[in-house]
């Protein structure tokens, strides 16, 4: 069509004298011309005010008036890495839901109807760095909400026959994770990267759940819920002086208490040579894919770096695993790569799932791709330019809802980062350099120590995987322990 | 970060609903102030019959391009399913003008996003961007909407081909209970009604698609005149019509599209069906025949959903999560298209008891619930949440495009959106009422997703009829 059209340009252009070409001209559209962005919009970074309350917790509103909403939210520094001990773990989750199971004054049949007819609901839950308690509201049920989640907070009564119902509910939620490869496939990995011993390896369990009990419930909400470590966050149609005087009187009876946790992590275990970790998972159509080793915390040095170097090797729909797994050789319907930042040496992981018949030239692949970006493939301008443009320019996104603004300047606070950091966002992300990334792809993707983790029909891949000489394979079973043949 | 791209958005997916219910409590609000449902628009068609809408909205400096075609798996032939979504996969190859990977450059590539999906009535298409780059959005769409052929080769389909099989294991054959919805749609359709078979298709026929096959698709309904455009967020509506001429307004009109016609589901007799899984906990799934989103009892049956599962004191998931605690959860749902809709109850039972038990437990509160109907505080509960719900799908651009194009697809007037919410705002008890009386009453499908060799636990298993699956590995 292209070249046909410029011909039909060139015949009229001899039938017709010159002062028409430009009228001509004018009129075909030249499909072929990208058109230009643009002048690059300003750049808003929501402003927010941030104060001490009388019981120690911080209090940050940010003011958005464009929609009758209200966003607010309690983050809690610390998760359950510092507040479960192994043998109990899952007893913050299982805390954060026996919130809304009654109160000294309401059942939790009254409290949900008070929500439902608020138009609204309490979300609540504790990570494994940090914890919860929040919602979005129409801005005249704001403080009507917010004494339904003082009420849930300060004055849970925990009943015992709740816990049962949720514990029932959790062991059946585990049972059925067995059955999800994409679930074994991550559980085993982090068992294999941080061991046992490093609450990065551990994970709730039927043993964990069945033992844990009322006091241990009660115990928790005690230790974790204070404002001393906690910190507010108001966002949306409403101001910082109605804010402050809302959330005072609202969170009134919450008394000073609690501090800041340490988040000093043990030590990894040592690295191990490339393996690769094979789940047999008879029948399966996809082998499910998570490659990589223990990372950098979000506080490095080199995290912008990292970011970009991520978003070449594996964060976008064009990145090079995609563009060579899913795109060109059609193994896979996506494949990404990601680091987990945390305030501990969170995970590098490359992954996705495969079809089976290609599990073994898809390991091929993957293994090209990482040698590729710590070396053999050196990186473009081009993928330079892309990557910093994606991340700069994205970064209106973060600020598109009152949640998002929320999410965006707890963060701030949660991961010690400066006020500033959004203002200084483009900055830092252009002055990483092509030896940067170069750098911290050979510092950070260790190919020697690579855990390979696949769930996939061993009947099928086994053999192939072999054949390639990637790594030696260890057969494991969905707990990640050595399995038998 | 995700990378699930071209997804396929099936309508009858109810795990995803499931968890999603599980996860949070309904979104609900009493006070109806209508000051807060509007949505400022304007509206027009370009003379090759493409339907335009725009809707400025600066409070963030982005911009989503939308465009729907009214297009869906119902529009295809049995033998050739999986179409609509394969070519959905093909729109993103590159096009007359536009290079491969391009596309991605030009959206993801400086800060935004893009995606397509597909589902038994339309298929659409979108790119969030900076607002500095609508001029090239809108490029690359009318590039592909007008000169997608010109680069279409058997090659390209191949390899989009391979991606949607990957898609298909991933999604529903490696997925524990991911063959429910064809199931369902197998059963409760005659062969040859447009929502018997898988948005997805099934494997063979996606081996068949021939390029012609494909081409002829899209000369059809890939045209302007069957196209809904929307514009929304941070950009000056003038400068917008100037660029949505200058790149759309030379298509070609195409020839007008045939709506198929389309029977409601209807069962004779009520079936009862056991499918062996690759899992540990069966799963009971009942289903009954109701209507499509344009007929108005669906408002009743949406509103009776929300009164019977969702928050704790909703009436299913009180009497069996929460009183007698053989349920680990149960979800229930009109789940409806253009055409047709169906009911659906989901329940994952506690161990120890039986899905027969469970199916007796479900009917009981449905029997109770019909001869009674709703209390005057269920239905408030039930309304409550709408207005919260709706202001927050306004914060999106892409969110308020699609409510206004579906609005536009389905009932010729973007501004729909607003006798939608009045509606539901309408439904009495005596609707809902009425709709379970008449809908629940109705001959059904029980189906029971069971572990494998174990199709003994499913609900009356003496009386239940082995389902086969052709089994998704396919061929390569």
């Amino acid at each position: 069509m292209k070249t046909q059209k410029k011909a039909l340009a060139l015949a009229a252009a001899l039938v017709i004298s010159l002062a028409n070409i430009a009228a001509l001209a004018q009129q075909t559209l030249d499909r072929t011309a990208v058109p230009p962005p643009g002048p690059t919009p300003v750049l808003h970074v929501p402003t927010w005010t941030k104060t001490q309350l009388a019981n120690g917790a911080t209090l940050i509103v940010s003011e958005r008036h464009g929609l009758p909403l209200v966003s607010f939210q309690i983050t809690f520094l610390g998760g359950s890495n510092q507040f479960e001990s192994e043998g109990k773990r899952g007893v913050a989750s299982m805390t954060a839901s026996m919130l809304s199971e009654g109160t000294a004054t309401k059942t939790g049949d009254q409290l949900s109807d008070a929500l439902q007819l608020l138009g609204t609901g309490i979300s609540s839950g504790v990570g494994g760095e940090e914890g919860s308690l929040g919602f979005v509201s129409t801005a005249k049920n704001f403080e009507a909400t917010l004494a339904i989640l003082a009420d849930e907070m300060l004055n849970s009564t925990f009943p015992a026959d709740a816990l049962e119902r949720l514990r029932g509910r959790t062991l059946v939620n585990l049972t059925q994770a067995k059955d999800q490869p994409v679930v074994v496939g991550a559980q085993v990995f982090n068992k294999i990267l941080y061991g046992n011993a490093h609450p990065y390896g551990q994970r709730t369990t039927e043993t964990s759940v069945k033992a844990i009990t009322r006091e241990d419930v009660v115990a928790f909400a005690k230790a974790y819920y204070q404002p001393g470590r906690a910190i507010v966050t108001v966002v949306g149609d409403i101001t910082p002086m109605k804010a402050k005087a809302a959330v005072e009187k609202g969170l009134a009876a919450w008394a000073k208490a609690g501090d800041k946790p340490s988040f000093d992590y043990p030590k990894l275990p040592e690295l191990q040579p490339a393996k690769i970790y094979l789940v047999d998972k008879p029948g399966a159509a996809q082998s499910v894919f998570n490659i990589g080793l223990p990372g950098p915390p979000r506080n490095t040095p080199d995290f912008f770096a990292l970011q970009v170097l991520n978003t070449i090797l594996g964060g976008q729909f064009q990145s090079r695993l995609n563009a060579n797994l899913r795109e060109q050789k059609g193994y896979s319907y996506g494949v990404n790569s990601i680091f987990s930042y945390g305030k501990g040496p969170g995970p590098f992981r490359a992954g996705g799932s495969i079809v089976s018949a290609k599990t073994d030239a898809a390991l091929v692949e993957f293994m090209k791709e990482l040698k590729g970006i710590v070396g053999e493939r050196p990186i473009t301008d081009d993928e330079m330019k892309t990557a910093k443009d994606s991340l700069i320019q994205g970064l209106p996104q973060r600020f598109a809802s009152v949640s998002a603004v929320s999410n965006a300047i707890t963060s701030l606070v949660v991961q010690g980062l400066p006020d500033d950091y959004y203002h200084q966002y483009a900055k830092n992300v252009s002055a990483v350099t092509k030896e940067d990334v170069l750098r911290v792809a050979k510092q950070y993707i260790d190919l020697n120590h690579l855990a390979i983790v696949i769930v996939g029909d061993r009947s099928e891949v086994e053999a192939g995987l072999k054949a390639t000489g990637i790594a030696p394979i260890t057969l494991i079973d969905i707990e990640g322990n050595p399995a038998g043949n | 970060m995700t990378t699930k791209r071209r997804v396929l958005s099936a309508l009858f997916s109810t795990l995803a609903l499931l968890l999603a219910i599980s996860l949070s409590q309904p979104l609900l609000g009493q006070k109806k102030s209508s000051d807060s449902i509007k949505i400022p628009f304007e509206t027009y068609k370009l003379s090759n019959g493409l339907t335009v809408i725009l809707s400025e909205d600066h409070t963030t400096p982005t911009v989503a391009v939308d465009i729907w075609y009214h297009v869906g798996s119902k529009n295809e032939l049995p033998g050739r399913t999986g179409f609509a979504h394969l070519f959905e996969h093909v729109m993103f190859t590159g096009s007359g003008h536009v290079p491969y990977g391009l596309h991605d450059k030009l959206t993801e590539g400086v800060g935004g996003g893009n995606n397509g999906s597909t589902n038994n009535d339309r298929t659409n298409y979108y790119e969030t961007i900076p607002s500095n780059y609508l001029e090239s959005a809108l490029w690359l769409e009318s590039d592909r909407m007008g000169f997608l052929l010109d680069k279409l080769d058997i090659a390209k389909l191949n390899a989009q081909r391979d991606i949607v099989k990957n898609e298909r294991r991933q999604s529903y054959d490696n997925q524990p209970y991911g063959r429910v919805s064809e199931i369902f749609s197998a059963a409760m359709y005659p062969k040859t009604h447009p929502y018997s078979w898988p948005v997805i298709g099934s494997m063979t026929d996606l081996t068949a698609a021939s390029e012609e096959d494909v081409k002829a698709f899209f000369r059809l309904y890939y045209a302007p005149n069957n196209a809904t455009l929307a514009v929304v967020g941070d950009f000056d509506s003038k400068q917008a019509k100037a660029w949505i001429q200058k790149y759309f307004g030379d298509l070609p009109q195409g020839k007008t599209v045939e709506r198929p016609k389309v029977a409601l589901g209807k069962l004779d007799a009520s079936k009862r069906l056991v499918y062996e899984d690759r899992v540990q906990v069966p799963r009971l799934y009942i289903q009954w025949p109701t209507v499509g989103f344009k007929q108005d009892d669906d408002y009743a049956l949406s509103v009776m959903s929300s009164i019977l599962s969702g928050p704790r004191t909703a009436r299913l998931t009180k009497a069996l999560v929460y009183d007698t605690q053989m349920a680990s959860q149960i979800g229930a749902f009109q789940n409806s298209a253009e055409d047709v809709g169906v009911f659906q109850v989901v329940v994952i039972p506690r161990p120890g008891h039986s899905l027969t038990e469970i199916e007796g437990a479900v009917d009981q509160v449905i029997q109770k619930f019909i001869s009674e109907g709703p209390t005057a505080d269920e239905l408030q509960k039930a309304k409550s949440g709408l207005e919260l719900g709706f202001i927050r799908g306004l914060e999106s651009n892409l969110g308020t495009a699609n409510q206004l194009i579906n609005g536009a697809v389905f009932y010729g007037n973007p501004g729909y959106f607003s006798t939608d919410y009045q509606k539901t705002l309408a439904v009495t008890a005596a609707d809902v009422k009425r709709v379970a009386s008449q809908y629940l009453t109705r001959s059904r499908i029980v189906l029971s997703v069971v572990p494998k060799g174990k199709k003994d636990q499913a609900s009356k298993a003496t009386e239940s009829e082995a389902v086969t699956m052709v089994v998704g590995k396919g061929g390569r």
